[in-house]
């Protein structure tokens, strides 16, 4: 394949540097791009925001060459380009800094300054110098001595946009700079961000953290829902104005049912499980809140709110901080799992949001991956397998769930997507749980089934139990919860009954 | 093994030994309600509240006040501060003095006075038993009601609850109780609040008085019950817990050098009302807003009061948050829909409607 030639033709100023007309994206037959229009002006600083699931992060992808579009066009400087990967996007100057920065930790800053770009013999000393002389150019106090995995996320993320910048970017992508960011290293970013500006460089910036967007950006794009909804000049948002646009909804209300009935909200039971001052390094702080049996607690947050972590602490799947890592009360008695299955035998059941890679054994069949959940109960048999209740087990599980297969020997893999979630519930609740914690439990999933899981886990707290529902979906929360935890920075900080949770109130929340 | 646990424990700071508190969520999430209530009078240290044939009455220091009259017409004044007070079947009242009397006013016993008993010397809450005698809570052996935060920090069980009959003879129905402050009679038995426990206890009525526990791990320090006409349960809670005071209450060699060398005002411990006087301790902390850290100190002092369902389930709460006007609230009343309380922390006894308070 022959290098793209790089559009060099002089354009006039209104001409914008980047452009996608009628840019689809689909993943398997789900949209998460819908026909997308966007223009990145020489210069400026673009934000792009929205909710987890808007199609931000599949946008970026794209123009990074992560992914391929479905559809529409690409065009840099009024030239339609074919971005067929990040080594194409790279040639047009469009670099992405990724919240995750993408540097070798092993290697120096030098080196992963110049990775991929070595000469046939490289004098380390000679590289050290130049790289000295470029970072100093930039005027970013960081040793190109210095390995990377030894430098702070701020000096990591310098480097990797001094890598974007020696690589003649016309375009760089942030995203998610600021999450893990002091409000120090975040001001250097800031001044930083307006340097590039300065020198016309165009950024796009993904954030969710809206007065950042406001603060630092000219213009904002809101995505929802994989749809474009606006783009304007920042000084026409308002936080509140950005907020609206990003959780006003059309489709998602057809899909997720209308909002929740406020006059059958179930009362709180007894208190099931507390958790006090719970820590985990600095992605659970301090949080606290409690759940009732008979009822649905709605946990919403956004992407690095910590509610995953938290549920993952309380089913024994990851560890709590060592020393003060607070403390989780089980029916008033203060417990602390090793492995999942001892907060399994206590009633605890975690459903995962990642059921591919945790949930299911995608090449066992429904009835043994059903079998595999009653294993590791409080009822189990030890060591012993019993095929006639494995098969007992699955037929009772398949009729009540209503998952569609062939028969139980049919492999989790080849079911649908909701399909397979069931399956993934019903190995949770063949454990007889007292708490079940859904984590995502519709993602990816079809619209038929979705109805059918909402019905479920409702049915779930009228028989008494206490469910927790983690979303990052609006609509799902409220739809679905009788009482609605709002998390943020790695803790609980609100707490909104049916009747006050508008989206707007939870969004505010989860952003302030 | 149980004690190399507790030792591990101690040592990670973790099960048992975990400075935690529970949230205030649920039926205990924040709002403003005792803030909105109208204020029916202002008097020093009003603390206990009762109904009788004059109304609603407030003990306040040495006298006794009525609540729905301007400025608190006095009913009765004593030689020594009131420590406890309630409402007796015939009308009249019983109320308990600092010093350990028993003091009755009107109704068929009105002027007559128990005298001292040395085993009662810290009367925290009364309440007339269905056969007739008084159930007297005793909040603590060694100190005094004015001393509760030394009891608190000396972390006491001493307290205990005796019966005293219509002769006056006294009975001890349990002990070991940390710092009982409301009483309640429920089905038989009895209900106490134990306020250094943070806990409800039931105290059966069997002799052995076995204790149970009702409902466990509370936000704040428990004070008086009371029980209104619909059968719910109101309680009373006087403070907030917090995770310093709970460190401090972990530290002894702290604590001890705390109590002999500190005016208690200062202590780091609960109060009914903080931020007075810059002498207070304040905890340091901090809330990170848009990146940004902000400083913040928990409050010591707060305003709550909870509904419980006749099961001792707490069902909602009214509060009064670290910035508002009602802490330290002692006792509460529900009389005729109306929710009296008295805010000892801010020498205000105030009143407001419930029905149709969203939790």
């Amino acid at each position: 394949m022959t290098e793209p030639p790089l559009p060099d033709n002089p354009q006039p100023p209104e001409t914008p540097l980047l452009e996608m007309r009628k840019v689809s994206k689909e993943y398997r037959g789900v949209a998460a791009l819908k026909t997308i229009d966007f223009q990145l002006r020489r210069g400026e600083v673009h934000a792009i925001v929205g909710e987890n699931g808007a199609g931000k992060s599949t946008l970026v992808k794209i123009l990074s060459g992560v992914v391929a579009p479905s559809a529409g066009e690409i065009r840099l400087a009024g030239e339609r380009i074919q971005i067929a990967g990040p080594a194409f996007a790279r040639r047009y100057g469009i670099a992405m800094v990724y919240q995750e920065t993408s540097l070798v930790p092993s290697l120096t800053v030098a080196q992963n300054l110049y990775l991929g770009d070595e000469k046939f013999y490289n004098r380390l000393r000679g590289t050290y110098i130049e790289a000295q002389q470029f970072l100093q150019s930039l005027n970013f106090p960081v040793d190109p001595t210095a390995t990377v995995q030894s430098l702070g996320t701020a000096k990591r993320q310098m480097v990797e946009i001094a890598r974007a910048v020696r690589l003649n970017a016309k375009v760089i992508i942030f995203d998610e700079p600021t999450a893990t960011l002091t409000p120090e290293e975040k001001h250097h970013l800031f001044t930083l961000i307006d340097r590039l500006r300065k020198e016309k460089v165009s950024i796009i910036f993904i954030s969710h953290a809206l007065e950042e967007a406001l603060d630092i950006s000219d213009r904002i794009t809101v995505l929802r829902d994989g749809a474009h909804i606006v783009t304007a000049d920042a000084k026409t948002f308002s936080r509140e104005t950005l907020i609206r646009h990003m959780v006003g909804r059309s489709l998602s209300d057809e899909l997720y049912g209308r909002p929740r009935d406020n006059s059958r909200v179930r009362p709180p039971g007894d208190k099931v499980l507390s958790v006090q001052n719970l820590s985990m390094q600095n992605v659970v702080r301090n949080t606290s809140f409690s759940i009732f049996a008979g009822q649905v607690t709605g946990v919403f947050g956004l992407v690095g709110s910590g509610r995953t972590e938290t549920a993952r602490i309380i089913a024994g799947v990851v560890k709590r901080d060592l020393f003060h890592g607070g403390d989780v009360r089980l029916n008033g008695k203060s417990v602390r799992y090793r492995t999942p299955r001892d907060a399994v035998v206590d009633g605890i059941v975690y459903v995962t949001e990642d059921r591919k890679g945790d949930g299911f054994f995608e090449t066992m069949s429904v009835a043994e991956n059903v079998y595999m959940g009653q294993i590791s109960s409080a009822n189990s048999h030890g060591a012993v397998v019993s095929m006639g209740e494995m098969k007992a087990l699955a037929a009772e599980w398949t009729n009540k769930l209503n998952i569609k297969t062939l028969n139980s020997d049919a492999r989790v893999i080849e079911l649908s997507g909701g399909n397979q979630q069931k399956v993934v519930i019903a190995k949770a609740l063949v454990q007889a749980p007292k708490l079940i914690i859904f984590d995502e439990p519709t993602r990816g999933v079809d619209v038929g089934a979705i109805a059918e899981i909402h019905n479920m886990i409702g049915s779930l707290a009228d028989q008494g139990l206490a469910v927790v529902v983690i979303s990052s979906y609006l609509p799902e929360i409220l739809s679905l919860s009788d009482r609605i935890l709002v998390s943020r920075q790695g803790r609980v900080v609100e707490e909104l009954s049916p009747e006050e949770a508008t989206s707007e109130a939870v969004m505010f929340a989860a952003v302030h | 093994m149980n004690q190399l646990t507790r030792a591990i424990d101690s040592w990670f700071g973790r099960g048992e030994a975990s400075i935690t508190i529970p949230p205030m969520d649920g039926a205990f999430r924040p709002n403003d309600h005792l803030d909105l209530a109208a204020s029916n009078l202002e008097a020093p240290a009003p603390d206990c509240l009762a109904v009788t044939t004059q109304g609603v009455i407030v003990s306040s220091d040495r006298s006794l006040l009525r609540v729905d009259k301007p400025h608190g017409a006095e009913i009765a004044s004593f030689d020594m501060a009131i420590s406890a007070l309630t409402g007796l079947p015939d009308g009249g009242a019983a109320v308990g003095l600092v010093d350990g009397r028993i003091v009755f006013v009107g109704g068929e016993r009105g002027g007559t006075t128990l005298a001292k008993n040395p085993d009662i010397a810290c009367i925290t809450a009364l309440t007339p038993a269905s056969d007739g005698a008084l159930l007297v809570a005793n909040g603590s052996a060694t100190n005094g009601p004015a001393a509760w935060k030394r009891d608190l920090m000396e972390k006491n069980a001493s307290g205990s609850v005796w019966r005293i009959d219509r002769q006056g003879r006294a009975s001890c129905l349990a002990g070991d109780l940390a710092y009982p402050y409301g009483l309640l009679e429920d089905a038989g038995s009895l209900v106490v609040s134990e306020s250094w426990r943070c806990a409800l206890t039931r105290i059966s009525s069997s002799a052995d008085g076995r204790k149970e526990p009702v409902l466990e791990n509370l936000p704040a320090y428990p004070s008086r019950l009371s029980r209104a006409d619909d059968m719910t349960i109101w309680l009373a809670l006087f403070a907030p817990r917090s995770q310093l005071v709970e460190f401090v209450l972990s530290e002894n060699g702290y604590r001890a050098r705390m109590i002999r060398e500190i005016d208690a005002d200062y202590w780091v411990a609960p109060c009914l009302r903080s931020g007075l006087t810059p002498l207070e301790p304040t905890q340091q902390g901090g809330v990170k807003q848009l990146g940004v850290l902000k400083p913040w100190s928990p409050s010591r002092s707060y305003g709550l009061v909870a509904r419980l369902d006749p099961a001792f389930r707490p069902t909602a709460s009214l509060h009064s948050r670290a910035n508002g006007r009602r802490h330290g609230v002692t006792s509460c009343l529900m009389v005729d829909k109306r929710l009296f309380f008295a805010a000892k922390g801010d020498g205000i006894v105030a009143s407001r409607t419930y029905e149709g308070l969203a939790s």
